[in-house]
């Protein structure tokens, strides 16, 4: 009985092994392992054997077929391969794959969105406001004085009010998302961090680094204890998750209207990491943001006690981001929407 | 703002290099837009802040550079006068006293400070201050208007010279114009002065344009031989208003706009006596006037060093806080150990309160030293308001992506011929008032017009074009009326109707809306064109969604065709059909051909196993529901 069964094994690998295809290894399997394969009839023949003898070769029997059974399952794969590999060399895969037709999003989506994921780890909240904007709001709430040369810094496009109830040169269209500020902090009490992504306005003459519509987004956060550092600290950390870890952030001493102490954020170049090029102006640095702890005026006109709260408050140009993550050299480019461009990305 | 290398260094001491020194300044918030090299001269173009009306000086700038590398300011000045041969200002007794009478307004000209210059030559400037001036950009004229601009930029105080003698009745009465009068200034240039501007008139005519330009007529010429000085402190207000409404702007309106340095105007005149006398010769003809509202003394400002750490977040140590007050000649009492008053000179009219001093500590500390940390404490949850969900925009987005879309970000601003491109009436539509060209001044009603445009532009590189846009629209016909609405467009040259009408099917179906797009879809010339109101599905979107169990029973699927009139919407076969039993699950269109119409029906029971004779019942009913409405056959 012992024999027999080492027979069978020793016939059935051999034979399997030896299969041409897949037709030839389910023959095989059958004639094995089949209903009334021999393997099969061998074991139906245990039970004539003496009891003492049964358990022993019981399990040679088991042994047999779990070793046909793995032969076959290994030699199975290797013909599926072998046959994967034929068909292959039948066809030229060297010419390009059929691609599916699908678009792009616009460079600007693209950093928007990453941008917000960076700020969502930090826990701010994103918010949306109006584009058609008050004097009050863009101006009036941010510290910036009626009748300042502060204003000079943001030329605006105001609003045609004939037939309507507005005085003229108060409704305008936004030269900022600090607008925000006010709109969202005299509706809240602190503790809060919000950022506003939108589209701002300028009255500007296009070139390559300016324009009469661009994007930004306004970032701030009100608490107990808000530091400068803390605005300091935020801000390398997202410019460090925005640009790569190696992108350094250095300050720089600002005014602005709406913030005290103020300050500029510049990043080491890009392109030429600190070097030099034409993209940085051959300084290593390009300045990509503005911000500052929010002025105590700015609070108290949302209402928001400035011996109890305090908060940082900062923005910059989403248009410029964009053009500095992918190395564009024209602020244009991105109202351009020639799909030679958008198909980059 | 120009400033010489050579010139700062008459006030204080420079040892670093001019790149140095340029970054040294710009991380204290004096940003150089470009270094000059001129000569063995160099040229700083300094970029001033609105702030820091002090910066448009070069001993302003001068003082800047001592505080951030500790030195001490040298001035050749004032002082000068006093020990002058021809005289001096203080308890003046001038030989000669010509008579003038000032007659002003300390609401609109907070001080006037002037005095009389008898027997002067006018001449060409001495090289010297030729040269400086042609250094920061200013033509040198005659000896007097070069010393008045030059002292100016010196010191940051404007100084007019009149011509004494023309000065109609020996009068100078400062008034605020009625508007429409006409005034030339200096240069020939006439204006029609806005109301309220600020003037000086004689007896006869105005004479000056308060804060921005002298006139015509008294201005100093070569036969001149007696002037009146006037240094003033003018309203920044009432300046800028006339400045703006002129646009007409002069070195003097951008200092007074700032806020001049109003104790400075005594200081200015001595410096201007003296070196006009120099080099002009003449004598002083008249005692000091002064008239001023108050004494413009410095101010005081307290601030609290643990407030100072609280707001910047290192701990800045007294005596460094006090060393840097210091070097910016902020004098610091101590009250107590937290406590400090600080006294502001007249110059720096910036530093009004607890913070602005903060600042100063601030950057001189150097914000490259401090440390960078991250707020700490819980993370707000509250809802802020105004909240958008930008993961939206974002899936609705990568939908059309992946459906072939790719995405265009155009202006807001559009032109009146873009607008009548489309059939829109352009009084229905918002326009701003100062566009910076005709091409951008109505505000979009639609995102159609820019879509086209983008597409058109495409057509001649690209055979299949597919656009979007999510973008704001901005409705109403005036501004009482106006709107800001998203709105979500396409366009495309190569898909039909049906393939456009089911990406919007799908795209409704992620947001669980359910809603027949048609009306969205356009047929035009160039392709299929649609048009959402975004902001709409945002609020007609439900949220989450919730799993419904799968059938434990097999369905019974079929298709029905049958014949029918072509006029008959899809819509309404298909509602009759589900309409006859509760039995069925689904019924979609699956084809056409001529007028048979093909349906795909799934029979589904929750209960149990479907018998086909049970099935067979409701296709009856179906067919001959569909008989007695629409006349259909079943083929």
């Amino acid at each position: 009985m012992e024999e027999e069964l080492i027979q069978i094994k020793n016939s059935a690998v051999s034979l399997i092994l030896d299969a041409k295809d897949k037709r030839e290894l389910d023959d095989l399997k059958i004639r094995f392992l089949g209903r009334s394969g021999r393997l099969t009839l061998a074991i139906r023949e245990l039970s004539k054997l003496p009891k003492e003898k049964r358990p022993e070769i019981g399990r040679l029997a088991n042994e047999v077929k779990n070793t046909i059974e793995e032969t076959i399952f290994e030699k199975e794969s290797r013909l599926t391969k072998q046959r994967s590999q034929k068909l292959k060399e039948k066809i030229d895969i060297t010419i390009p794959g059929i691609k599916p037709l699908i678009g792009h999003l616009h460079p600007l989506s693209q950093v928007l969105y990453n941008v917000i994921d960076v700020f969502k780890s930090l826990g701010f909240q994103t918010a949306d406001g109006p584009e058609i904007e008050t004097d009050k709001y863009n101006f009036g709430v941010l510290n910036f004085p009626k009748d300042h040369p502060a204003r000079d810094t943001q030329q605006t496009l105001f609003l045609d009010t004939h037939n309507s109830k507005h005085t003229p040169g108060e409704t305008i269209l936004r030269t900022h998302t600090s607008t925000m500020q006010g709109r969202i902090m005299e509706k809240i009490k602190p503790p809060f961090r919000v950022i506003v992504p939108g589209k701002v306005f300028r009255y500007e003459q296009t070139d390559s680094s300016h324009g009469f519509e661009f994007w930004q987004f306004e970032g701030y956060a009100v608490d107990k204890n808000i530091t400068f550092t803390d605005l300091m600290g935020t801000l390398d950390y997202f410019v460090r998750k925005f640009f790569g870890e190696s992108t350094k952030i250095k300050f720089a001493s600002h005014n602005f209207p709406f913030t005290e102490p103020s300050l500029e954020g510049y990043v080491s170049c890009v392109v030429c990491k600190e070097k030099g090029c034409n993209f940085c102006k051959q300084s290593g640095w390009v300045e990509v943001l503005g911000g500052g702890m929010i002025h105590p005026n700015v609070l108290n006109n949302v209402g928001i006690d400035p011996s109890r709260w305090q908060g940082f408050a900062f923005g910059t140009g989403l248009s410029r981001l964009a053009t500095l993550k992918f190395q564009m050299d024209d602020l244009r480019l991105l109202t351009n929407p020639d799909l030679r461009i958008l198909n980059q990305f | 703002m120009l400033a010489p290398l050579s010139w700062l260094k008459e006030y204080v001491d420079i040892k670093l290099s001019p790149k140095e020194l340029s970054e040294k300044l710009t991380e204290v918030g004096l940003s150089t837009e470009k270094i000059i090299r001129q000569g063995d001269d160099v040229i700083f173009d300094f970029e001033v802040t609105p702030n820091r009306p002090d910066l448009l000086s070069i001993l302003g700038i001068a003082r800047e550079i001592a505080a951030i590398e500790s030195k001490n300011i040298k001035f050749p000045f004032p002082g000068a006068l006093l020990t002058h041969p021809k005289g001096v200002i203080e308890g003046l007794k001038p030989k000669k006293n010509l008579p003038i009478k000032i007659q002003t307004d300390s609401k609109i000209n907070p001080r006037f400070t002037g005095i009389i210059i008898d027997g002067i030559k006018v001449q060409e400037s001495p090289d010297w201050l030729k040269e400086r001036l042609i250094k920061i950009g200013q033509r040198p004229i005659n000896n007097i208007v070069d010393i008045t601009n030059y002292v100016m930029f010196e010191l940051g105080n404007p100084i007019h010279a009149f011509d004494y003698k023309k000065i109609g009745g020996s009068l100078m009465k400062v008034h605020q114009a009625k508007g429409t009068e006409l005034f030339t200034s200096v240069d020939g240039v006439s204006y029609h002065l806005p109301k309220n501007a600020v003037v000086i008139s004689d007896t006869d005519q105005i004479i000056d344009l308060c804060g921005i330009k002298g006139g015509l007529n008294t201005g100093t010429y070569d036969k001149t031989k007696t002037i009146f000085l006037r240094v003033p402190v003018e309203v920044p207000v009432l300046i800028r208003r006339t400045s703006m409404s002129l646009g007409l702007r002069s070195e003097a309106s951008s200092i007074f706009e700032r806020g001049v340095n109003a104790g400075g105007t005594v200081d200015a005149l001595k410096r201007c006596v003296e070196l006009i006398l120099d080099t002009a010769g003449g004598e002083i003809a008249s005692g000091l006037f002064d008239i001023k509202r108050e004494d413009f003394k410095p101010w005081n400002v307290d601030i609290n060093l643990e407030r100072l750490n609280k707001i910047l977040g290192i701990e800045i140590p007294k005596t460094k806080v006090v060393d840097i007050l210091e070097r910016l000649n902020l004098e610091v009492e101590k009250i107590n150990n937290t406590k400090l008053e600080i006294t502001v000179p007249t110059y720096r009219n910036d530093l009004k309160i607890e913070e602005d001093i903060i600042e100063e500590v601030a950057r001189l500390y150097g914000y490259n030293n401090f440390s960078k940390t991250l707020p700490i404490g819980e993370i707000p949850t509250q809802k802020v308001p105004y909240f958008k969900d930008y993961l939206i925009d974002e899936k609705v987005k990568n939908l059309l992506k992946a459906s072939g879309f790719s995405e265009i970000y155009s202006y807001s601003l559009i032109s009146e011929n873009d607008l009548s491109s489309f059939d829109i009436n352009s009084d229905k539509v918002l326009r701003v008032d100062n566009p910076v060209s005709r091409e951008f001044e109505y505000l979009r009603p639609t995102l159609k017009i820019n879509l086209l445009k983008a597409l058109l532009q495409n057509k001649p590189n690209f055979e299949k074009i597919n656009l979007f846009e999510l973008g704001k629209v901005y409705l109403g016909r005036t501004l009482d009326e106006a709107k800001e609405e998203y709105r979500l467009c396409g366009i495309s040259n190569n898909k039909s109707f049906y393939e456009i009408k089911g990406i919007l099917e799908r795209l409704l179906e992620e947001l669980s809306i359910d809603e027949d797009p048609s009306k969205f879809i356009e047929i035009i010339n160039e392709g299929v064109i649609f048009e959402i109101s975004y902001s709409d599905l945002l609020n007609k979107m439900k949220p989450g969604k919730i799993f419904k169990p799968i059938p434990k029973y097999p369905p019974v699927i079929e298709d029905l065709t049958i014949s029918i009139n072509e006029k008959i919407p899809t819509k309404e076969i298909a509602e009759e059909i589900i309409k006859q039993n509760p039995l069925i699950e689904s019924v979609s269109f699956k084809s056409m051909y001529k007028d048979n119409r093909t349906f795909h029906i799934v029979y589904q029971n929750s209960e149990g196993n479907l018998a086909t004779k049970e099935v067979a019942k409701i296709r009856g009913k179906i067919i001959e529901a569909l008989k007695q409405k629409f006349k259909a056959k079943v083929t």
